[in-house]
């Protein structure tokens, strides 16, 4: 079963094999693994700072930034795949009335393969099927298993870029005393890195930027204490941004990363000052908590409720639910009612 | 691609309310769905909407539902969640700066579908508020309301989330033929039962169709003051008066109204509450006499009386003694017209047996034993409803054959005897069949109110002559125009064949163990939670044409309510009888004067009295004073025995001891 009406259809009906497939990475995102260290900003050491004093922001409005990606591969040119992916962001609202109304929202759907590589009919149909294309670099084309996750870089870059532009965007639509949190780092956009009421929450710990005692401390981080404020090395584009970490919930127990956030806002002295009301802040929307996601211990509730949304208006076709009867798009075997 | 939208504002009131919702475990089917609104929504348990199929296949069906079931939840995973992010104190619960998404989920049962055919599941379409319009389709009243003969009798608003629509009945089918009568329940003391029928009964008067002739209503007034004050004007706020005009019909009082009542024990003073000064001139007596009570002999006896030998001889009386010139074999002629000459007729016979002294116990092959329970029983009936039965005299009786349009007959037996209800109920009933089969009752329709039906009709108990009559009622009265208006507290505690053939059903405020009973089971538990804390003047009706229970508003009944009624017209005290008598014979003639009447009846004997004031009643001559005189015979003197002389005895009694 091909999607009737869309482009896959017309690239199946060129020639392409049609198939049916969800890598698993297409549900989450990846993090980046690797150490870049930080320069102490608070004090000459990363130091561990109660919270238990500090009073917590309380902005009139607070707008929440989150996207979402999700891709599946709809056919083969020979063995080079051909990938369908959506991604949407969304910024939802919170006002006095404490509940979650959109106020922007961004979607785009893309194809994603390498043109050179398929056969002539299936890319003329592609290239005539009005769908933006964007093609994976071609010395990934070769495997298939290369070819896929070079495809997911290109998904997340797709959803960065579409967060980031509605980022942007919200940032020019911010009432005085409002607040943008987006889901994800700030520093890939100068304007939100600049920004005074941009905040960045992130709940990935792949980049580590510190090392030994300090790291030691920043990991087992007590229940109702942030770390001070540190400003992480450039990476690549990245732009000067501070940050620290803050633990929401008893790490005891559980893990280490249990409960663990990390926070950035702009390089600024400000900030720095802030950084205990912002702490305590993330730590007052522990409740409601985000389940049944099983990242709630980090998981902002308004992050997950953005999520909820923009998958709630996903194309269906896009994943299959674990509990769906129906077979997959585009399978030859045969179908059974279980 | 970026959209920007601004917070959603409030929907106007064309926008749709919500939209259906279809899963694997909640599908949609031909009757029933499921649709969510905004949580803050003005649907309610009752609501009507209308959906409209916009997708495949759907284009142009039109659903119509009535909410039934409500859901609210949250995307809470368990209840643990909010005790983990409240930190296990509540008042941090409602603190926290996000307000969980939450969910109002609507149950709706299936109406109308239009097209009808093929009946198909409800579409995944948008849910609207129902208009006028939409209510008089899904209730599929525009099949009555329009046309050249339209019998729609309107029974109540329905309203929902500030709309209101009128919604109608089928008098083809609350009068017959179609089908007919209608049943009430609800608990006491809310006034909403009866105030439902006296409003209904309004209704019909004001828009019972041409076509189907004349109608009239006989109620029986079994407890208080309720019916006693239908023809006076009660009090009606600005909310009533609009609820009228909306409904089409003239909130003023029965313009015809007839009341009956008997006498009490005294036989001069009527047995009701309608006796102040004012009113108690527009009450007529109900009096009856050995022939009216005979015919129905049966009422009076109890399940070990009910014999063959009883009924043959009851048979016997009435065929060929009562009114008829007969001999009683023992040398005694007799005519046989009211208790008073039956009584005599049976001393006789008694008498006669015994003189026989020949161990002779039977009479025209009836055993004395049979003939004695049979006396008893009419003379008991004679003692315990003395003012509805006459020993001697003639009876006043309900105006069979000249029943008169739109006309209230009222027959307050509040006081009297449970016998006598009986008695009464089962004659005035039986009348009314027997001239509506004739066709020679004056009217082609008859609404019987019953209060307390599960009194005279129960579900379980012995199988008496009123509970069989209203069973025949039931069942054959729509063919006649006999229709039946029954109400109680439990309908569970009424016969199932009397409830069950009532074709509209109207419930009041419900007891929660009645909403327990199997009877009920076709509710959702919103709807019985809706029934129990009903308020007063809402009410929920089924109906042959409505596919669900629908609940409507009714404004008060026009007339002044029993209590009030009582307060304004506050009930006379008893006159002395040579008042009574005076009083009742200056309603019949306005030339009486009391002391005229006085003097007339002075020294003479009360049966008297009373025989020749109900002749004069009957008669209703021009001069109901000369006509009573007349009726009371000579004052005959009494003369003192004559003195008899002693007669000595033939021997005088000697001194002697022996």
């Amino acid at each position: 079963m091909t999607l009737r009406g869309s482009w896959v259809e017309a690239v199946v009906a060129a020639g392409a094999v049609p198939a049916s497939h969800v890598p698993d990475a297409s549900l989450g995102r990846g993090d980046v693994e690797e150490f870049t260290g930080a320069d102490p900003v608070e004090a000459g050491e990363l130091r561990v700072e109660p919270l238990s004093d500090a009073r917590p922001l309380a902005p009139a409005a607070v707008c929440f930034l989150d996207g979402i990606e999700q891709w599946r591969v709809v056919g083969y040119g020979g063995i080079t795949p051909i990938v369908r992916a959506h991604v949407a962001a969304a910024v939802r609202q919170r006002g006095p009335d404490r509940r979650l109304r959109t106020v922007a929202e961004a979607t785009e759907d893309v194809a994603i393969t390498r043109l050179d590589r398929l056969p002539a009919g299936v890319r003329r149909a592609l290239e005539a099927a009005g769908v933006r294309v964007l093609e994976f670099p071609a010395e990934e084309a070769g495997q298939p298993a290369r070819a896929l996750a070079a495809a997911r870089v290109e998904v997340q870059k797709t959803r960065t870029a579409l967060e980031r532009r509605l980022g942007e965007a919200g940032l020019r639509a911010l009432a005085a005393d409002e607040w943008l949190v987006v889901d994800g780092v700030l520093s890939d956009s100068a304007a939100l890195s600049e920004h005074t009421r941009a905040l960045g929450v992130v709940k990935s710990h792949g980049a580590q930027y510190f090392e030994g005692a300090e790291l030691e401390r920043a990991l087992t981080l007590p229940d109702g204490h942030r770390t001070s404020v540190f400003r992480p090395r450039a990476r690549g584009a990245r732009r000067d941004i501070y940050s620290w970490y803050v633990r929401l919930w008893p790490w005891e127990g559980n893990d280490l990363l249990y409960g663990l956030l990390r926070l950035e806002a702009r390089a600024h002295p400000e900030t720095i000052a802030l950084a205990s009301p912002i702490a305590a802040w993330m730590r007052a929307e522990r409740a409601p908590v985000a389940t049944p996601d099983r990242r709630w211990d980090r998981l902002l509730y308004p992050i997950h409720d953005v999520e909820t949304y923009l998958r709630a208006r996903a194309p269906s076709d896009l994943t299959s639910h674990p509990a769906s009867r129906i077979p997959n798009p585009g399978s030859r075997f045969p179908r059974t009612a279980s | 691609m970026i959209e920007r939208r601004d917070p959603l504002p409030s929907p106007p009131l064309s926008s749709p309310i919500g939209r259906v919702v279809a899963t694997e475990q909640k599908p949609a089917t031909p009757h029933q769905f499921h649709f969510w609104t905004a949580n803050e929504t003005s649907i309610g348990i009752g609501a009507i909407v209308r959906v409209e199929g916009l997708g495949a296949g759907d284009s142009g069906r039109v659903v119509y539902g009535v909410v039934t079931d409500g859901f609210a939840y949250s995307d809470l995973a368990t209840p643990l969640h909010d005790v983990v992010g409240a930190q296990g104190d509540p008042a941090k619960a409602a603190a926290s700066p996000t307000v969980r998404q939450e969910i109002r989920l609507w149950t709706a049962a299936v109406l109308r579908q239009t097209p009808e055919e093929p009946l198909q599941p409800v579409p995944l379409g948008q849910v609207h508020v129902a208009t006028d319009v939409d209510v008089a389709q899904a209730l599929r009243m525009d099949a009555y309301l329009g046309g050249a003969q339209p019998t729609a009798i309107p029974v109540g608003l329905y309203t929902s989330g500030g709309l209101e629509a009128p919604v109608y009945v089928d008098a083809d089918f609350l009068l017959g033929p179609e089908a007919a009568h209608l049943n009430i329940s609800g608990v006491s003391g809310l006034a909403t039962k009866t105030s439902a029928v006296e409003f209904l009964l309004s209704s019909i008067f004001q828009h019972f169709p041409p076509h189907k002739g004349r109608v009239a209503a006989v109620c029986f007034n079994v407890k208080g003051p309720d019916l006693c004050f239908l023809d006076r004007p009660g009090t009606l706020d600005d909310e009533d008066r609009r609820r009228y005009q909306r409904l089409g019909v003239a909130p003023e009082p029965f313009q015809q109204v007839r009341y009956f009542a008997p006498f009490k024990a005294d036989g001069v003073n009527l047995n009701t509450l309608r006796t102040h000064p004012d009113l108690v001139g527009e009450v007529e007596p109900l009096v009856w006499g050995l022939r009216e009570v005979l015919d129905y002999a049966e009422v009076l006896l109890n399940r070990d009386d009910i014999d063959a030998k009883a009924d043959a001889f009851i048979d016997f009386l009435a065929d060929r003694v009562v009114d008829k010139e007969f001999e009683d074999g023992f040398g005694g002629a007799h005519r046989v017209v009211t208790f008073a000459d039956l009584e005599r007729l049976f001393r006789s016979i008694f008498d006669g047996l015994e003189l026989a002294s020949r161990g002779g116990d039977s009479w025209r092959t009836h055993h004395i034993a049979t003939m004695r329970k049979v006396r008893n029983r009419l003379a008991n009936i004679s003692t315990r409803c003395k003012g509805l039965v006459t020993d001697d005299g003639p009876s006043n009786d309900l105006p069979w054959g000249r029943f008169a349009d739109r006309t209230v007959y009222v027959v307050d037996v509040a006081n009297v005897d449970p016998l006598g209800q009986d008695l009464v109920f089962a004659r005035v009933v039986s009348q009314l069949r027997e001239r509506l089969e004739r066709r020679d009752l004056g009217v082609e329709a008859v609404v019987v109110f019953v209060d307390e039906l599960n009194k005279y009709a129960p579900a379980d108990g012995p199988e008496t002559y009123v509970k069989k009559m209203l069973l025949d009622i039931s069942e054959r009265g729509r063919y006649l125009g006999l229709v039946l208006f029954g109400a109680e507290q439990f309908r569970s505690q009424v016969h199932r064949r009397v409830v069950g053939n009532a074709g509209t059903a109207v419930f009041g405020r419900m007891d929660a163990d009645e909403l327990a009973t199997p009877g009920y089971q076709v509710l959702s538990p919103a709807t019985k939670i809706k029934l129990a804390t009903l308020p007063i003047g809402e009410l929920m009706v089924r109906h042959p044409h409505f596919t669900q229970p629908i609940f409507v508003r009714f404004p008060r009944p026009a007339v002044l309510r029993g209590r009030d009624g009582v307060e304004r017209y506050p009930p006379a005290a008893d006159l002395p009888f040579e008042d009574a008598v005076a009083r009742q014979l200056l309603k019949l003639d306005r030339r009486v004067r009391p002391n005229q009447v006085k003097d007339l009846i002075a020294d003479r004997r009360e049966e008297d009295v009373r025989r020749a004031l109900a002749h004069t009643r009957q008669t209703r001559p021009q001069d109901a004073l000369a006509h009573f005189k007349k009726q009371l015979g000579g004052r005959v003197a009494a003369v003192p025995a004559a003195a008899r002389e002693s007669v000595p005895p033939l021997n005088a009694i000697s001194d002697e001891p022996y």
